[in-house]
Formats: structure tokens, sequence, C-alpha cells
């Protein structure tokens, strides 16, 4: 058992790789929990590809590739922010309109760029079996950064997304509060989807959060075990994608899946199972 | 137009020193375009206990809105504590409707109740125990102290409507605005509902609270403000509740008897197609 | 209401102008086998860059070919634009690789309208066995770095300009005749070149199966590749990288040689990890521009035969 462990670890870009999904799985799990509490469930691919003009203007300027990703990224976030600060459209509205706008921008851009040209998107995607030690420093320490963030402002992020109304009564920064969470999702996602790849990151924003909501009632509780379900997940999908010669990003989101609808039939309270067999029972 | 900001003061607002008083001064508000209310002009005396009525859409919750900060007006101002709003600390609790909760967000009994103390805590701090025990006590005497540790999914419709008293309990607040805190809701929370509102008007707590119900509204309150995108009357349920009052706020939806009995139909709002 | 539904009519007859307005131009269909061909007119395109080079030389002045995937690009992955389209339509003559290397053309080819004479340049040629994931009926279609291939591909260019226009059948003649001579002095120089490296440094390592003939004719073995495939787009699983790793460290290989264009991030690790060094600027499936170090494709293989000679002797 042990040797099954300590093979794939003898290889350098296996150790990394598995560093990096571990800690992107933490990092997205824990702040997918606000996707999924807000209903912003496709926020992780629309950003992913709503970087694409950032991409095609810095490249145009001989710029980083990654700091144009992370502009486009908090640009589209603030105006996610802004479409849907009125309530005048909803949050999962202003997130379709400005992907496909992004998008559509970043395509036109790119295909006036005929010249020598590198497949821009791949620069930006990553691959989890091709993390460099940089890449491994950086996702460490926006890590870090996003994770002391949340832990500073978890009341008034709780408060903001529970309850805008009492925010306001309690005198909270309840607009400044939304950006700022919006533009750590945005920073989160451009990052993590740097190293790994986007669908690893799309999916670590959802599924390990809605894994975590079926087993307990308190938003705390939820990161806690949303992060040991992206963690777990992370670790046993690289394994799985190692032996079985499979795709290791899908391999780790199917892992995930699992998870959750083990989570979804046998959760104590909200178990579809049990759901079941109460109702069989009252008959 | 200016948008609310939200300021700190450090100072703590004491009811005695500076009244609780609420001032709206020639108050323009709305949505998108769309005026809700034109030039309303309101004096509520600081430790007030008010009913706010009108037929649906007249403007109550866009109202209470405003009175938050939630909503900017179009023009005119709101005066709190002789203050223009914003600029007092977080002596406004408000209690939304039932349907505007997202009530699937994962969050327990205490937690929520918790939360009123969020303004004297401040983001960091850990809450001391006197905290505790003010939620404590909100929580009993709202009668839910049993509940504490559930999610706030598991409660029933009168249940949900207790936390959010609780919470406005533990706010401490000066002012509290309740947005339809009766309807659809069982009569044991009504009773609750209103011996919390007796409670806090003897603490001297100014009390808004919007209503269909405009028997209640006569009975149990000592200022009525009747509505319909205009202020149409405001003072004691006596001198507001005459018939020809009635007959403009709620005009297709009334019929007055000979007798002096006035039936009002709650259903639609005035101005919808079915009175034509 | 009704003004509102007023402009939305005025909104959708602008755009219906538009479309129509822009739509794909009448063409006149291409004489083939025509003496009266005017050949000022007529439009050849070649898929690739390096195909153009080759055809051009074929032609010489007598035609004038384009080539439709500008340099740098990968044409395994290549999306057709709709100026590009338009360009397809437009040319009489269309002259692509063939094996599989522009899968996306057959259904522009058909989309695009008009009559037209493909050339497959690979025709004849038997693929080596490019065995993907045990599916053994994958052809390799990059003949092209062998140039053995290419004189065959110069054969199939002449034999279908001469159908095409037969009264420049004596100038395609003696212009294939040349440029044959100039792929053989080519492949002798080669081989020369290739006795450099020592006989166990003849160890290849690419981006993706693309030095398959190359290997094949010039004494080379294959160790691996990052993406075990003879097409980019696919990606590489734990297990595939794993092996590629121990066989590198195992056979010694000093090099890994990426073609222009190609992703660096996972070759890169793997250098790292193995302590080979990674060769940038293989030219294999394009030219470069007419400074750089490949403008045509004679120059193209004399600088990657250096390039890999450089890395390995």
């Amino acid at each position: 058992m042990a040797e099954l462990l300590i093979t794939p670890l003898s290889y350098e870009f296996m150790q990394r790789g598995l560093l990096a999904a571990l800690l992107v799985g933490i990092l997205c799990s824990i702040v997918g929990c606000y996707v999924v509490l807000r209903s912003m469930a496709f926020l992780g691919d629309a950003l992913a590809h709503a970087v694409l003009p950032g991409v095609a203007v810095a490249y145009l300027l001989h710029g980083n590739l990654l700091l144009g990703a992370i502009i486009a990224a908090i640009i589209v976030a603030l105006g996610i922010s802004m479409f849907s600060r009125q309530g005048t459209i909803r949050e999962d509205t202003a997130i379709g309109i400005l992907f496909s706008a992004a998008l559509s921008l970043g395509i036109v851009l790119i295909s006036s760029i005929r010249t020598y040209a590198l497949d821009l998107s791949h620069i930006l995607f990553g691959n989890v079996l091709g993390v460099s030690p940089l890449d491994l420093w950086m996702t460490a320490f926006l890590g870090l950064m996003v994770l002391i963030t949340i832990i500073i402002f978890f009341r008034p992020f709780m408060v903001v997304s529970f309850d805008p109304v009492l925010a306001f009564t309690l005198r909270m920064p309840v607009g400044l509060l939304r950006t700022m969470m919006l533009v750590l999702l945005a920073l989160t996602i451009v990052i993590s989807m740097q190293t790994v790849g986007v669908g690893l990151v799309a999916a670590m924003l959802v599924t390990p959060g809605a894994t975590a909501y079926l087993l307990t009632r308190r938003l705390s509780m939820m990161m806690i075990i949303s992060a040991l379900f992206g963690a777990i997940s992370s670790l046993i999908g690289l394994y799985i994608s190692y032996y079985a010669n499979v795709a290791s990003g899908a391999a780790v989101v199917l892992t995930s899946t699992l998870f959750f609808l083990v989570a979804y039939l046998f959760s104590p309270q909200r178990g579809a199972l049990w759901d079941l067999m109460r109702t069989r029972r009252g008959k | 137009m200016k948008r609310v900001t939200a300021r700190r003061k450090n100072q703590n607002l004491n009811p005695e020193k500076e009244p609780a008083r609420l001032d709206i001064i020639n108050a323009s508000m709305g949505y998108r375009g769309q005026l809700v209310i034109e030039n309303l002009s309101l004096q509520i005396a600081h430790g007030a206990l008010v009913a706010v009525v009108g037929p649906n859409g007249a403007g109550k919750s866009t109202l209470f809105k405003a009175l938050v900060g939630l909503l900017p007006l179009k023009s005119g101002s709101i005066f709190i504590h002789g203050q223009p709003l914003g600029n007092h600390m977080d002596c406004v609790a408000y209690i939304p409707q039932r349907e505007e909760v997202d009530w699937r967000f994962p969050v327990t009994v205490r937690d929520v109740v918790q939360m009123g103390r969020f303004g004297r805590l401040g983001w960091v701090r850990r809450p001391s125990l006197k905290d505790h025990q003010i939620v404590l006590r909100s929580l009993e005497q709202m009668g839910i102290a049993h509940l504490a540790e559930s999610s706030i999914n598991d409660l029933s419709g009168g249940q949900q409507q207790r936390v959010f008293l609780a919470r406005a309990l533990a706010q401490e607040p000066h002012i509290l605005l309740m947005d339809e805190p009766f309807t659809g809701v069982d009569a044991l929370t009504q009773e609750i509902t209103l011996a919390l509102i007796d409670e806090l008007h003897r603490q001297q707590v100014t009390v808004l609270v919007s209503t269909h119900d405009l028997n209640m509204a006569a009975q149990r309150f000592s200022q009525v403000v009747l509505l319909n995108h205009r202020l149409i009357a405001a003072g004691s349920p006596q001198e507001v509740f005459t018939q020809e009052n009635i007959r403009q706020a709620f005009s297709g939806q009334v019929l007055l008897m000979e007798n002096g009995a006035v039936v009002v139909d709650q259903c639609c709002p005035p101005d919808s197609p079915i009175y034509k | 209401m009704t003004r509102i539904s007023n402009w939305l009519k005025l909104g959708i007859f602008f755009v219906f102008i538009l479309t129509t307005a822009c739509g794909p131009k009448e063409k006149n269909p291409p004489s083939q086998g025509n003496h009266n061909i005017n050949i000022q007119n007529t439009k050849i395109l070649a898929s690739e860059s390096f195909l153009a080079d080759i055809a051009q030389n074929v032609s010489g002045k007598r035609l004038h070919i384009n080539s439709l995937i500008p340099g740098g690009l990968d044409p395994h992955a290549f999306e057709p634009t709709p100026a590009d389209v338009a360009k397809i339509a437009d040319s009489q003559v269309i002259i692509i690789n063939g094996a599989g290397l522009e899968d996306w053309l057959k259904k522009t080819l058909d989309s695009a309208g008009g009559t037209h004479l493909v050339i497959e340049a690979s025709a004849g040629l038997t693929s080596r066995k490019a065995d993907q994931n045990g599916n053994s009926n994958v052809l390799d279609p990059h003949f092209w770095l062998n140039p053995e291939n290419v004189i065959r591909y110069v054969e199939n260019i002449r034999d279908g300009f001469i159908k095409f226009d037969p009264d420049g059948s004596e100038t395609y003649t003696s212009n294939a005749e040349i440029y044959i001579s100039q792929l053989k002095d080519l492949d002798h120089w080669i081989q020369e070149q290739v006795q450099q490296i020592p006989l166990d440094q003849r160890l290849l390592v690419t981006n993706h199966e693309s030095l398959g003939y190359f290997a094949d004719r010039y004494g080379f073995k294959i160790v691996g590749a990052i993406i075990p495939s003879v097409s980019t787009e696919a990606s590489p699983s734990a297990q595939e990288l794993a092996h590629l790793i121990d066989q590198i460290k195992q056979s010694r290989v000093r090099a890994i040689f990426l073609e222009t264009g190609a992703n660096p991030k996972i070759a890169e690790q793997v250098a790292q990890e193995t302590g080979v060094k990674v060769v940038m600027d293989l030219y294999t499936h394009s030219l470069s521009g007419p400074d750089g170090n490949a403008p045509t494709y004679l120059l193209m293989m004399r600088y990657d035969t250096q390039v890999i000679v450089d890395a390995l002797k």
C-alpha cells in the first residue's frame, strides 16, 4: 500500500502536481462557498474565458500575460458588481453578459494577431502536470493572502451574503464588500487556472462547497468541510489518474462529484435516501 | 443623487439626550425611473408607536428601505437623531419581509441573532459575555431559546419571524422598522410580536410597523400613517381613519356602508384593471 | 410599446441588409484542362507555408502560390476565419498535405462552394505506424520532414499543375527535376551532418510525434514525445509523462525539441526533472518569415538539422 502511494511521488512533476492540486483544491473550495451560496456557479468558467481580451492586449503590448489576465478578471468582476448593484439584473445574468462580451472581444483581438502568434489561451491555461516551482510559490502566496482576507472579513462577508439590508443597518460598506469578494474570486480563479487549468478550477469552486452544504448548518463549518473535500478529491483524483492512465484534471473533478453524490444520498439531515425512507414509513 | 455611505462614529447616542426622532422632509423615492412616493413630509417623535398602512404597492416597503438607507432619495431629505441619514450609528433595526430572506443560508438561529451584535462588535472582536447574555435573553424573550442551534431552514414561518425579532432585540436599536410582520404568521407569533412591540415602546424605542390589518392598526397603535404614493394622513387612529381618508387611500377597493362601516378589499393595488 | 417595436423592426431590417450585402460573392467557375486558361487570374492556395514554397519551386514564375495558414500557427488546431474560407472559395487549385493534417479542411471545402482542383501532396506515400494508445489506424502526416518523401510531393504537385495548366507542362517538368535534385543534395547533406552526432546520442524527444519520418531516414530513435500523439490536440496523462521521464533518464537523451508555437509548460518541467535542455525553435510545421531562419523549405530543413546536430553532438 505504501508503495502505491510513494511510486508516483518519485517524479518531481507529480510532487508538484499533487501540491498544486492540493493548494488549489483547498483555496478554490473555500472561496467557492461564496460562489455556491450566491448562485454564481458558472463564475469560474466564465471568468476563465473572460480573461482572454486581457491576455490579448497584454500580448500586443508585449506585457506580462498573467498580469493582463488578472486585470481583465478584475475588470469583469467589477462589471458584474456594477451591473447587479441596484438589483436591476441579477448576478448570474450580469456574469453571462460580461463573460460572452469579454470572450468575444478576446477572440476578435486574437484573430487580428495573425503573425507569429502563440496559442494565447494555452499560455494561460495551466496543466496540473506542468506546474513549475514558481507556479507553486505564487499559488501558495496567493492562497495565503486570500485565506487571511477571508478570515479577517468573515463576519462582514457573511452578513453581506446573507442579509444585505442588515449589513446596511449595521453600517457595513455593502457595495465595497461585495466588490471585494468578487475581486478576491477573480484573483483566485485566474491564478489557480494558470496553475492547474480551467476545468479543475471551475469544478473546485462549486462541487466541494455544494457537498459541504449538505453536511453542515453553519458557514464556518461549511468552509472547513469544503476545504477537506477539495483536498481529498485532489489527492485521490490525482493518484487515480496516475494508475488508471487517464486525464488528471478530469479524474479530480469526477472524484469530487462522487463525494457530492454520496453526501446527497446519505446526508444525515438532507439526504435523498433518508427522505425516501421517511416518506415510505409515513404511508 | 448621493448613495448613503457608511460611517462609524464612536459616540454612543443616548436616546434621552438625542431623541430618536425621524424627520422626513419633502422626500421623493423610487426605483429606476419610477417614483413610488412623492413629496413625503413626516415627523415621527421619539418613542412613537406607529402603524404604516396603505394599499398594496402604496410604497410602505419603499419608505422603510429609504429609512434604512438602502434606497437613495430622489429628492428631499431624511434626518435621524437630527442628523442626516448615514451619519448616525447602527441604531436602526429592520425586520424584512420573510420572502426576502435566503432561508437556505447555512446559519443557525443563534448565528442570526448574534449578527445583531455585530454593529457594536465590529469585524474582528469576539463576542463578550455580555453579548452572549443579550443574545440568550433575546432568544428567551421570543420563545425560541430551544431552537438556538437549529438551522434556520428547519423553522416554521412563525419561528422564522421570531428569529428576526430576536435579532432586532439583540441589536438594541433606537428605531425599529418592521415590514409586514403580521402577514402570514400564526396567532401565537402575532401575540409575541405585539408583546415585543409594547415592551420596546415602554423602553422608548421608536417603532414603525407596516401592516394590512387596519383593525389592529387602529387598536394597538397610538399613531397611524396612511400612505398611497403620498401622505394621505398622519396622526392618531381616530384622526386618520375617516371615511374620506380611507376612500382616498383605497379608492375602488373600499365599500362605504351607510351605517358608517367600511369594507376594504385588500387584494389588489388600487389602480389595477379589475377596478376599472 | 409600439415605439419600441418600431425600432426593433428597423433594427432587424438593417441587419438583414448588411448580411445580404456582405454575402459570398459569385465566382467564375474554374476551367479545368481548358487551353485558354488565363494564368494571370488563377489563384493557387497551399494550406501550409512549406507546401507553398515547394509548389512555388515547381511552378516557377508561371504561377503564384499563396499560403493559407500563417507562419507560426499550428495546422493541427487551425480554425479558419471567414476571410480564410473566402480565400479557399476563390482558389482554383488547393494544395494540401493530406493524411489527416487538414481534417478541418473537409468541411470548409464543402461549404466554401465552387469547384477546385485539390492536389494532395502526400498521395501515394505509405504512412509509418503511429501507434496511438493501441490504435494503429492513425496516419502520421509529417512526411515532409524527410526530403525523400518531398520528392513524391513534387511529383504530385507537378502532375497536378500539368492537369490544371497543360500549356505549362514543360516548365513544370523541368522545374520539378531541378528541385528534386536539390532535394537529393539536401538529403546527402543531412546524412553527412548527422554523422557528427555520436551513435548513442541519436535520440529524439519532441513535443508531439512529428519527427518520425526524419528519424527513420537518418537513423534516430524516437525516445518519446510530450504529447504522445501525431496531433497537438491531446494532453498527456500522468502515467505517460512518468513513462517518458523514465525513458529519458534511461536513454540519456540530451535535449527535448519543441516546435515553434508549442506550449513549453510541460516540456520545461520534464526537462528540469531529467536535467535535459529544451530546444525551442525547431521549424517543423511552417516556415519562418523571410528574415527568419527558415524562409524556404530547403533552408528550414538545413536549419533544423543544424539545431538538432548542435544540441546532440
